[in-house]
């Protein structure tokens, strides 16, 4: 057995070794990573043949989330989605994905990707390369057709400040907004905004204070249908968690019988997407109340989505 | 012998390592955007200046608190001395000269202090491990891009690296020379003027100078006696304090503390009794003086050059100083990206500085930083036991010197409760004494490499291995720092897989804005006449900063998301919400340009349809 005190004298040449083994590598890397990237003839095959082959209602997934470059060169009527989460995004507006990849980029996890995007999906053929790009189209198992969305109805909404005896103050809508009395935020809108890093589209809809309510009546909710509710706190206020902050709450009712069909809750520290939903019984279309209410509504900025689903196809 | 003078090539090869930073920061910082920090502190640079002007004119009226709250009250949560060395300079260079643009006259003498780095890292790194180690050290330390990058603002975290590092080598110097005692106490003074970050200075160096004065009074029971006499002046004016504290509570403690209070005889009699004590010790035992001298000097003159070189304190000191700690001690939280968590408040993750510096620092110069570490550290460890202690050269008082300030700075950030802010910068201080125990690593391996060649080729010289080890090392991070360059912010490692590898690990992608200097000739070219631009997370002060030097039209107006023209979102992931404002603004959700480093989008410019 060698005597340790050789052993150490040996460990500076074993040390230059490993640290010149390392600088080769890390030089490597840096010599190869631009070719790791696509060119913008890449990008530009790309949306063309999105543009010859894209159907209305597609869209297309980023992978890495975060390649977002992409959206310079897509045909813009197309929607693109990536950010911090949307590998695992149902994408149930869209029957069809297109999967645009970087699969060469360094940390691109493919596998991790694949676990959260596959289930439910099915590929349509081969993936096609330009450089480093990959476009993979795919048969979107967990679509779910739109019968009804409430941020594409609300124009024909009735909006109004509800206070707890019953009494009504109507939201004038111009053409646009529905807009409230009282401070400039009460309105209700589609717009984008950010739940948890998502992008979505909703109905701004911030709650008044107090124990008044903030409603959206909506016509033409189809029976025979899932209707789901979704909402959240947009951008950093959802975070808070000042005890002096209030959970906000958003219902749906019938408006005719009053039943209570959904109610999500959010208290102030809960991020994210807020969701419930229910099956609705056959029948004619109903007209439902959605109301949002906090006690404080300081920092309860809300974005609301009401859509009635049907079956998966 | 502990410390050792630089040799005269040592002197002038630290003075050509010097120059070579200073040069090659200059001629690249017109690329380097202006960072949110940074215009604040050229506005405040401004003012500064303008009252040494009136200081001139009429000093008077400069010297009234009025005057001097007028100039001084923007931004007191710093101290001033880079803010006036910035202010001259510009007042020099740019307004009465008209040799430089105004940000470069600005930057001027941050590049003289963030220039110091390799220059000391190298007399430092020398003397402890040989040429070879401090050359690596010293070549190595700005070929960091982050380090290159904050080399080139004039903000304060490269200066408080270089203070720090200048006062751990006056401090190293002081242990064998008087002279440099004096300095020590200065350069901590200056150190103090710099940044917050030189608070912490005493703590770490303290332990060293009474190691020394224990070691070196050994035997010696006069000097022993004179040793314990400092330490107990300095214990009893520390528990005096205390004791004003805690009777007078911080509020009283900090209104009484007048001219003629308790308080300031307390200092006064640290300030005889530091300076009286190690004079007549120096009589009995001159290397016990001579290893406390830095402490009295570091007492005394820290917070004397503190207080003279900030005129905001001349009239107030105490409320003055009391709110600038205050402001420190409580700082904001911002929130901050990392591994795929929004990190917004305290606690935070504990290895997160580890983490970071991994993945920022190149890998080719990380490594032997790690190994550095972990061998001096393994010698001190087998130094401990008496069976494996002749295996190894225990570390000495120099050695660990190196060591505790290659990882105090780490470990005071590292704390949970710590703004976690910042990417590296707020423990620069700490980087150039890694890059010492990396130069020792690679010297030490070629040292050997060479007496094994030697067999073969007695003639081979250490600089015939050592050059092409260094080329090697050095040259990744040279390719890194070129390509990423002037985006200092956004760069990552081998290690995380470069910026889409960190993009992907869910790294803060930038910050403090100054990647927007990639987007502004193009909107520049596309923007309408007085159009209305929003740079988002751009200080409106950096706005007015890139028009006045020439880097964007002076036409364009500043505006937010719902009014501008042209918007140019930085990709935040904490400021999402801020881009879909401009969707929603502009009507689109593609953008027109924008800055995609290594593919990773870091500044997404929309047009208004």
């Amino acid at each position: 057995m060698r005597s340790p005190r050789k052993l150490l004298r040996a460990l500076p040449l074993v040390e230059l070794g490993a640290l010149v083994l390392v600088a080769l590598a890390c030089l490597a890397f840096q010599l190869r990573l631009p070719d790791r990237f696509p060119a913008e003839a890449d990008y530009r095959a790309v949306a063309g043949w999105l543009k010859a082959e894209a159907r209305p209602g597609d869209a297309v997934l980023l992978f890495p989330w975060w390649t977002e470059k992409a959206r310079l060169y897509l045909p813009p009527e197309l929607p693109v989605y990536g950010y911090l989460g949307s590998d695992g995004d149902d994408l149930d507006a869209h029957p069809r994905v297109w999967v645009l990849g970087q699969p060469e980029l360094p940390r691109a996890d493919a596998a991790g990707f694949q676990a959260a995007f596959l289930p439910g999906r099915t590929v349509q053929g081969a993936p096609r390369r330009a450089g480093r790009l990959e476009l993979t189209l795919y048969e979107n198992g967990r679509h779910r057709p739109r019968r009804f969305v409430a941020s594409e109805a609300y124009a024909r909404a009735r909006v109004y400040l509800e206070s707890p005896d019953g009494q009504r103050r109507d939201c004038a809508f111009d053409g646009r907004t529905h807009r409230c009395p009282g401070p400039p935020h009460l309105y209700v809108a589609p717009e984008w905004h950010e739940i948890l890093y998502q992008p979505r589209r909703c109905l701004w809809m911030h709650p008044p204070g107090g124990e008044q309510r903030l409603v959206a009546e909506l016509d033409g909710v189809p029976g025979g249908t899932e209707l789901r509710l979704e909402g959240g706190i947009i951008f950093e206020h959802a975070w808070q968690r000042s005890p002096r902050l209030s959970t906000t709450y958003v219902v749906v009712e019938d408006a005719a019988t009053r039943e209570r069909l959904l109610e999500v809750a959010q208290p102030p520290g809960l991020e994210g997407v807020q969701k419930a939903s229910r099956t609705l019984p056959p029948g004619e279309p109903r007209t439902v109340r959605v109301w949002v209410q906090a006690d404080n509504p300081e920092s309860r900025q809300m974005c609301v989505e009401l859509l009635a689903l049907g079956e998966a196809s | 012998m502990t410390s050792r003078a630089a040799t005269r090539e040592e002197r002038w090869l630290a003075v050509a390592l010097w120059a070579l930073a200073f040069a090659a920061l200059w001629a690249t910082e017109s690329a380097v955007g202006f960072t949110r920090d940074e215009s604040v502190y050229f506005y405040a640079s401004e003012s500064y200046a303008r009252w040494f002007q009136q200081l001139w004119h009429n000093p008077s009226r400069a010297l009234t608190d009025a005057a001097i709250v007028r100039a001084f009250d923007y931004n007191h949560e710093h101290p001033a001395l880079m803010k006036v060395l910035f202010g001259l300079s510009h007042l020099l260079f740019h307004d009465t000269l008209g040799w430089l643009r105004p940000a470069a006259a600005f930057r001027l003498p941050a590049f003289a202090l963030g220039a110091l780095v390799p220059a000391l890292t190298f007399l430092l790194g020398s003397a402890v491990y040989g040429r070879t180690a401090g050359l690596f050290a010293a070549l190595s330390f700005l070929l960091v891009p982050r380090h290159f990058f904050h080399a080139q603002l004039a903000c304060f975290d490269m200066p408080i690296a270089a203070m720090w590092l200048l006062v751990v080598y006056a401090f190293w110097r002081a242990l064998d020379d008087r002279i440099w005692g004096v300095l020590c106490g200065l350069f901590f003074g200056l150190a103090l003027a710099t940044k917050h970050n030189a608070l912490f200075l005493p703590f770490i160096l303290a332990p060293f100078a009474l190691w020394r004065a224990w070691t070196v009074s050994e035997k010696q029971p006069v000097a022993r006696t004179g040793l314990w006499r400092v330490v107990g002046l300095f214990a009893t004016v520390a528990v005096l304090y205390g004791v004003l504290l805690v009777a007078l509570g911080p509020v009283g403690f900090q209104k009484k503390f007048l001219l003629l209070s308790p308080h300031t005889l307390l200092f006064a009699g640290l300030a005889v009794g530091a300076f009286w004590l190690p004079h007549e010790l120096n009589r009995h035992h001159p290397p016990t003086a001579l290893a406390l001298l830095p402490l009295a000097t570091m007492a005394v003159f820290g917070p004397i050059v503190f207080y003279a070189h900030w005129p905001y304190l001349w009239h107030q000191p105490v409320e003055r100083t009391a709110w600038y700690l205050n402001f420190h001690a409580t700082h904001n939280h911002y929130a901050w990206f990392y591994l795929g968590q929004l990190l917004r408040a305290p606690p935070f993750p504990l290895e997160y500085v580890l983490v970071k510096t991994a993945l920022t620092v190149p890998t080719s110069l990380f490594v032997p930083m790690v190994t550095g570490l972990l061998a001096l550290a393994g010698r001190a460890v087998l130094g401990l036991f008496e069976r494996t202690r002749a295996l190894v050269r225990v570390p000495g008082l120099t050695e660990a010197l190196v060591g505790v300030n290659a990882v105090a700075s780490l470990l005071i950030i590292s704390h949970p409760q710590v703004p976690h802010f910042g990417g590296v910068k707020h423990w620069l201080p700490a980087m150039p004494f890694l890059g010492i125990l990396a130069g020792a690593a690679v010297a030490r391996g070629c040292e050997a490499l060479v007496e094994r060649l030697r067999v073969w080729r007695p003639g081979l010289s250490l600089a015939t291995v050592a050059a092409p080890v260094f080329a090697l090392l050095l040259l990744p991070a040279l390719v890194g720092l070129v390509r990423v360059f002037p985006y200092g912010t956004s760069v990552y490692s081998e290690l995380a897989g470069g910026l889409p590898g960190a993009a992907s690990l869910g790294m803060q992608r930038q910050y403090w804005s100054s990647n927007v200097t990639a987007v502004l000739p193009w909107i520049n070219e596309h923007a309408p006449p007085n159009g209305r631009v929003f740079l988002h997370e751009v200080h409106g002060l950096s706005f007015r900063d890139y028009q006045r030097n020439g880097m964007l039209r002076e036409d364009l107006r500043p505006a937010g998301p719902f009014d501008a023209d042209i918007a140019a979102y930085q990709y935040h992931q904490e400021f999402r919400e801020h881009e879909f404002n401009v969707w929603e603004s502009f009507g689109t959700r593609t953008p027109a340009t924008g800055l995609y480093l290594d593919e990773t989008p870091q500044v997404v410019v929309y047009q208004r349809r």
